[in-house]
């Protein structure tokens, strides 16, 4: 089995490839007749879709992993936890199962870059990576934002899952205000992003079929 | 045996140019039965082909070779050899055979799913085609646990179809993978598509469809209509609710949003739901009624305490009840805030104005799509308008009615 492109993604952190990249390779070399699942890479493939936010594909290849496998391969299950934590909701239980394992060097720092812990890092060429899926912990903090208009320190605290120190250290620099009587803060929402500007041809074709509509 | 190694000189010899193509397909035509009699003994003729040069005889060989039953042992061996003819044909020669496609894969779904992807590429004349081929990947994507796989070929909007079989099982199974991702909007519109085909007999497989249409309307849209369509097949607008008795009557049980009432009747039935493989789908329906009583509230309040909602909705607790409201948020389903400091929930309003860029763009995008679509409608119906069949029938209704009982303006027109 050639896992070049595989290897390649990952050192050049394109973690968001991982999953395509599994799935392609596993269909090729399951029409060989390859017996692979022994030495598949059961773990990366099954990160690569929970970084990728695609918890359904992840949830299928679970499914489909013989539990001879599952049971070998502790860090497979921890992987798999993750998912299962995402797919119930359970906010601040996908930080537990992040950091309830010791992850092995190669999936290590696709953990991280999921739950946004390194998202700063720049690659081993030293130029930078823009990291394309959102860090789980921001995605929670824009959630945050758009549900709450006050919510209390500890609830914040869990779920970016960090200490409440940490977290009003965060939060407060994104302009949010703490009650220290009630241990509140109140959420400032974002000035929403100025109008982008329009394609005056977009709007002459639009004019265009309403014209025809009306005559 | 001599026969066959003649066939396979002739294979060998008439693979090259189109005209000897045409006459190569007319002999293997005429060798089938030959072939076919032979099955057991042609393994070691394939090997003397070559499946990228001699695509078209290599087929009709390989579909005699495993019209036999083969041994367990050789199977695996088989489907190696069916895989990688696939991979290395020639696209333009295999259509010539477009009836013979009959590649079976035997076990182990993961191994056909590559392989039967590239077929399909080869074989259909455009995206819009639908081929026999079609169902069977969706099958396999599914039983492979490939769903995602399976997009590939369902994204292509389909416009000719060959067999109504294919279409409806094609429909099915593609039904089926959306629900796997939880798009359940795409998945209603396959799914209707089956229930609403035209048929002449009611099918097995529109009556599985019509129940997990249901269910997946009430988990989607938060209600059933029972009415069918103007379009549907008589034969499904008659028989198939006789079928689907207590997906109905689930439905009703739903739209009253009582969940206590909804849970007991699941309960006393869940048999025959499981019985059905539905009830997965089952249990999907029930949680969503959570949600579709918290979006019924947005209709009334402005602002709701998250006590009130809980009481409201029977949740046991307000906490609960703002997990509930905060996961609906987060997949837009509504859009509230949650004010934890006085236990509210501020029920606003849709925040997009639609004056957006991208908002434009798909604008754009969806009547440039229309255009083509209404475009092609009018092909047809043309084509149609043309038919010495429908023709030939039209006249006879004509006999029955006054040509000036027809209205050709329509009443009114539903926008």
């Amino acid at each position: 089995m050639d896992f070049s492109p595989l290897t390649d993604a990952i050192a050049s952190r394109f973690y968001d490839k991982i999953a395509d990249i599994c799935d392609n390779l596993m269909l090729h070399v399951a029409a060989e007749g390859i017996v692979f699942q022994c030495e598949w890479p059961y773990a990366i493939h099954l990160l690569g879709h929970i970084y990728a936010g695609d918890i359904n594909s992840a949830r299928f290849l679970w499914k489909s992993i013989p539990s001879e496998i599952k049971d070998s391969q502790p860090e497979l299950i921890a992987a798999w936890r993750i998912g299962q934590k995402l797919w119930t909701r359970d906010y601040d239980g996908v930080y537990e199962a992040i950091r309830g394992f010791n992850w092995g060097p190669q999936t290590q720092p696709i953990v991280a870059a999921f739950s946004g812990k390194s998202a700063y890092c720049s690659s081993a060429a030293g130029r930078d990576v823009t990291v394309q899926t959102e860090s789980y912990t921001k995605k929670m903090f824009q959630l945050l934002l758009d549900a709450y208009s006050t919510i209390s320190v500890q609830d914040t605290a869990l779920f970016l899952g960090m200490s409440e120190d940490d977290a009003t250290k965060y939060v407060l620099q994104e302009g949010w205000i703490l009650d220290s009587a009630s241990r509140m803060f109140t959420v400032k929402k974002q000035s929403i992003v100025a109008e982008q500007k329009l394609d005056p041809s977009k709007l002459q074709r639009l004019t265009e079929y309403v014209f025809q509509l009306e005559h | 045996m001599e026969a066959v190694e003649k066939v396979v000189a002739q294979i060998q010899g008439l693979s090259g140019s189109v005209a000897d193509l045409g006459q190569l397909h007319h002999v293997l035509k005429q060798s089938d039965e030959l072939l076919r009699s032979n099955s057991a003994r042609l393994g070691p003729f394939l090997d003397q082909l070559d499946p990228s040069l001699h695509s078209l005889g290599f087929l009709y060989l390989l579909d005699a070779y495993t019209s036999s039953p083969i041994p367990r042992e050789q199977a695996n061996e088989v489907v190696l050899l069916i895989a990688r003819f696939i991979n290395s044909c020639l696209a333009g020669q295999i259509r010539l055979a477009h009836d013979k496609d009959q590649v079976m894969v035997l076990e182990a779904p993961i191994r056909g799913v590559a392989p039967m992807l590239t077929a399909i590429r080869k074989i259909r004349p455009s995206s819009e085609h639908l081929t026999t081929l079609h169902p069977d990947f969706l099958f396999l994507c599914i039983l492979a646990k490939f769903y995602k796989t399976g997009l590939c070929v369902l994204e292509d909007d389909v416009f000719e179809v060959d067999q109504p079989r294919d279409l409806f099982l094609y429909c099915y199974y593609g039904g089926m993978i959306y629900i796997g991702l939880k798009r359940f909007g795409k998945a209603l519109e396959l799914l209707h598509n089956v229930v609403t085909a035209p048929m002449s007999t009611l099918s097995a497989i529109a009556v599985e469809a019509y129940k997990k249409y249901i269910l997946v309307s009430l988990i989607h849209l938060g209600q059933f209509s029972s009415h069918f369509p103007k379009y549907t097949s008589s034969v499904a607008q008659r028989s198939l609710k006789n079928f689907c008795q207590i997906y109905l009557e689930l439905a009703i049980r739903y739209s009253s949003g009582n969940i206590a009432d909804l849970e007991t009747f699941v309960q006393g039935n869940k048999e025959k739901f499981e019985a059905d493989n539905n009830m997965g789908l089952v249990k999907q329906v029930v949680s969503s009624i959570y949600k579709r009583n918290i979006q019924r509230l947005t209709q009334t309040y402005l602002t709701l305490s998250l006590e009130d909602i809980a009481t409201t909705v029977k949740l046991s607790s307000p906490k609960e009840a703002e997990m509930h409201v905060l996961q609906m948020i987060q997949d837009g389903q509504i859009h509230a805030t949650i004010n934890q400091k006085d236990g509210m929930v501020r029920f606003l309003e849709d925040p997009e104005q639609y004056k957006t860029c991208g908002m434009i763009e798909h604008m754009d995008c969806s009547i440039q799509r229309i255009i083509t679509l209404s475009k092609k409608l009018t092909a047809v119906d043309e084509l149609i308008s043309c038919d010495p069949l429908y023709l030939a029938k039209v006249g006879k209704e004509r006999q029955r009615f006054d040509f000036d009982d027809f209205d050709s303006v329509p009443q009114k027109f539903n926008i």
